[in-house]
């Protein structure tokens, strides 16, 4: 028994937020805002530090490690604000090494473990739920092919990615499935979507009868559990972000609250603040108990992975939202202007709190497994 | 990370488990109860302590030498689990087990050990405790109630609040002045004192719950043997920290947390089967949510506790971050509370005996209960000060 990291995993994030923090600043954050939001030398330094590698198998060049290992790494993004397609390219992986076949992984594993190949995946639609069971987008038998077309939102840095992963249901029994597409394909378009965090780049991407073969299936035939894999594991990532954007906000607000001087005194003499703080500061502990079981459980395929998901992508949606607000409160009327740039934190969480299933939603799916075990008990 | 047990400890479960089912009466927790009455339920409590002593089970984490089993740290975690999961009865000793008795272990003479340690084991010595005063709350350290040094003893006059369990107990650990001329934190000492004592007053309070597990206590020219100083003279107010750390940590927390859980289940359950308008409560979207809530922070509350512990393992000594744990559990559980008395909607104000009530009022009570956890051992508002200032680092 043993609810721990271990120290080399310990020392793994330290070599992480080391090299952030020296070289990732909220500057460089809002320098993103221009352009395709793409940072060349921050992808090939993560790659060189072998953070793509970590989910790939030693048999297609990688580390051959697991979520346990990525839990504080990708905390570490959170904080640091990292943007999009590195986790995504992460989570997609696990979805490839898990369930490609045997050409698909001998195909992108070793280009993602090199750090040159972007992958994300495209799963969300403009007039469904949060469910899987609610994706319309349809694959029709087109030849010995398919044919799909349908509309994909919010999907981060489609223009870049060099493959999408699609989420789409098959012919006529509507069997769910990825599609392994990128978006240079003829029939594929793309709309930069007006978004909530500046410092993203999510489009909406447009298929109209986009031709695609067999070996285009992640694992040859649709598989509604590598979609449903895709979906915890993504939900887990984002656990894993905003427990780090918390984390940091957390750390500014206790650095501004013992240096801001009011009424003769730092405001973090006040019991006002400090309770506030120490509210913050509980909820990310439980918020990181929640993300790293989560970590686990993805790791281990554990039986609960689903619960485990659910609880971590709730508790940490609410922590978030309630460290981001309290730590602009902190912070008074320099927290509120853009400069200060605590409101990249916010809209990341905010941002992270409605991908792949908001905090109701989740809870949902919580009550649901704990009602089922107790019907298994009785 | 792992979160298999090895095959000891899966046999320490085991056997524990075993012992249980033949030492528990038969329907225990599902048609055996406690007795409802409270002088009866205390000499209960203490006559299945005494049968756990005898099993070898009671006070599993002290050395062997002073009657204990020297238990990992996983073990209690254990034994804590499996209690609780058999709704075991939780004991009358408990501040004898968990506070004098850890307390002493790290601060008592050989002396102390050898003369109380056993006796808190055996039940043949119940205590109490003797640190809060009416002016003396979240202040504990401005406690006013004076041992003055006459001869080889300390004479103590002054009055003690919340005792709880004073009415059964043989000892008390109290935290008295012994120099009022020292800044408070530094003229406090750490005294046991015998219960039998000439001067010694009891009254019991009613509690919200209407129950009267605490009362007031009254000291008049009490005379207390100076060996029964734990520590140095005025050097009380740290030995009582470390008491205090015991009972914050996820030693304490974890069986509570099973007994919140068992108690979560039974709550979804009568959501299950309560009809409300035709239907089921548990049908009802927006109670759906608020129960789900408490599903994930009960489930929470244990991988806080199994963190905290495996944190524990590596050498890590208790300190400000069982405030942590502390100050989650005991807001979360009383949300649930809270929640159980949304499940019961309309039938919410039936009480306990009601032939009507739902669970027979056990969620009444609970909620009743379940206001005292954020005030004691140390109020929300202090673990906050905690946290903020030992924690976090923020300025006094």
């Amino acid at each position: 028994m043993d609810f721990d990291f271990s120290s080399e995993q310990y020392m793994f994030r330290e070599s992480i937020r080391g090299f952030l923090e020296e070289s990732y600043d909220l500057k460089k954050v809002s320098a993103l805002m221009a352009g395709e939001g793409r940072d060349p030398r921050l992808w090939s330094k993560l790659a060189e530090l072998g953070c793509f590698s970590m989910l790939v198998p030693e048999e297609h060049g990688g580390l051959g490690l697991s979520f346990v290992d990525l839990a504080l790494v990708i905390e570490e993004f959170g904080r640091a604000l990292v943007p999009a397609p590195v986790v995504e390219t992460i989570v997609s992986t696990d979805a490839v090494a898990r369930f490609g076949t045997e050409a698909q992984k001998a195909q992108l594993l070793p280009s993602i473990a090199e750090g040159k190949l972007t992958m994300v995946p495209a799963i969300a639609e403009a007039e469904a739920g949060f469910s899987p069971d609610d994706i319309a987008m349809t694959a029709e038998v087109a030849g010995n092919g398919w044919s799909v077309s349908g509309r994909k939102i919010l999907v981060p840095h489609a223009k870049t990615a060099d493959v999408l992963l699609v989420a789409t249901r098959f012919g006529t029994d509507g069997k769910l499935g990825l599609v392994l597409c990128e978006p240079s394909r003829s029939g594929v378009s793309l709309r930069r979507h007006e978004a909530f965090d500046p410092a993203g780049r999510f489009y909406e991407v447009s298929f109209d009868r986009v031709r695609i073969v067999r070996d285009e299936i992640l694992g040859g035939d649709p598989s509604g559990r590598s979609v449903e894999r895709l979906l915890d594991a993504s939900g887990a990532a984002a656990a894993m972000l905003m427990t780090g954007v918390a984390g940091k906000m957390l750390d500014r607000s206790i650095d501004y609250a013992a240096q801001r001087i009011q009424f003769d005194k730092p405001i973090g003499s006040f019991q006002a603040i400090k309770h506030k703080c120490a509210d913050m500061a509980v909820a990310i502990e439980a918020s990181q108990s929640a993300a790293y079981y989560a970590a686990w459980a993805l790791a281990e395929e554990a039986p609960e992975l689903t619960k485990a998901v659910s609880i971590a992508k709730s508790f940490c949606g609410d922590t978030a939202r309630q460290v981001c607000n309290e730590g602009i409160q902190i912070h008074g009327g320099i927290g509120f202007t853009w400069e200060l740039g605590l409101h990249l934190y916010l809209r990341r969480a905010k941002v992270l709190e409605y991908s792949y299933g908001d905090a109701a939603y989740h809870r949902e799916r919580v009550l649901a497994s704990a009602l089922a075990e107790i019907q298994r008990r009785a | 990370m792992d979160f298999a047990y090895s095959a000891e400890d899966l046999k320490f479960r085991d056997d524990l488990r075993r012992w249980l089912t033949a030492n528990l009466p038969a329907g225990w927790g599902r048609t055996v109860f406690e007795p409802k009455d409270e002088d009866e339920r205390a000499r209960f409590r203490l006559d299945w302590e005494k049968k756990l002593f005898k099993g070898g089970w009671n006070g599993i984490a002290w050395p062997k030498q002073y009657g204990g089993r020297g238990a990992t740290l996983i073990e209690q975690g254990i034994f804590a689990e499996e209690m609780a999961r058999a709704r075991a009865p939780e004991g009358l000793n408990i501040i004898g087990r968990n506070l004098t008795g850890s307390t002493l272990l790290h601060h008592g003479t050989e002396a102390q050990k050898q003369r109380f340690l056993p006796k808190i084991l055996s039940g043949e010595e119940v205590w109490c405790q003797g640190f809060s005063e009416p002016n003396a709350g979240s202040d504990l350290a401005s406690v006013k109630c004076q041992a003055a040094r006459d001869g080889d003893h300390f004479v103590v006059n002054g009055q003690k609040i919340w005792t709880s369990f004073a009415q059964y107990a043989q000892w008390c650990i109290l935290l008295a002045r012994t120099d009022p001329s020292l800044p408070k934190h530094k003229g406090i000492s750490f005294l046991l004192v015998d219960m039998k004592t000439p001067g010694i007053t009891i009254r019991p309070l009613r509690q919200i719950s209407g129950e009267s597990e605490f009362n007031e206590s009254f000291f008049d020219d009490v005379r207390v043997p100076a060996q029964n100083l734990v520590g140095e003279l005025n050097g009380g107010w740290k030995i009582a920290m470390t008491t205090l750390a015991y009972e914050r940590g996820p030693e304490d927390a974890l069986g509570r947390q099973i007994r919140f859980k068992l108690e979560l289940d039974q709550l979804l359950e009568t959501a299950s089967t309560l009809k409300r308008g035709g239907k089921a409560a548990i049908d009802d979207p927006v109670l759906r949510q608020k129960l789900a809530k408490s599903v994930v922070e009960i489930e929470l509350m244990r991988l806080n506790c199994l963190r905290s512990f495996s944190k524990s393992l590596k050498g890590e000594p208790p300190g400000p971050s069982a405030s942590m744990l502390k100050l989650y559990w005991s807001h979360v559980t009383q949300s649930m509370y809270e929640t159980a008395l949304e499940t019961l909607g309309p039938l919410a104000p039936l009480g306990e005996g009601d032939s009507l009530s739902p669970a027979d009022g056990r969620f009444q009570l609970s909620f009743l209960q379940s206001r005292a956890f954020t005030i004691y051992s140390g109020s929300s508002e202090i673990q906050r000060n905690i946290i903020a200032e030992r924690v976090l680092g923020l300025p006094k």
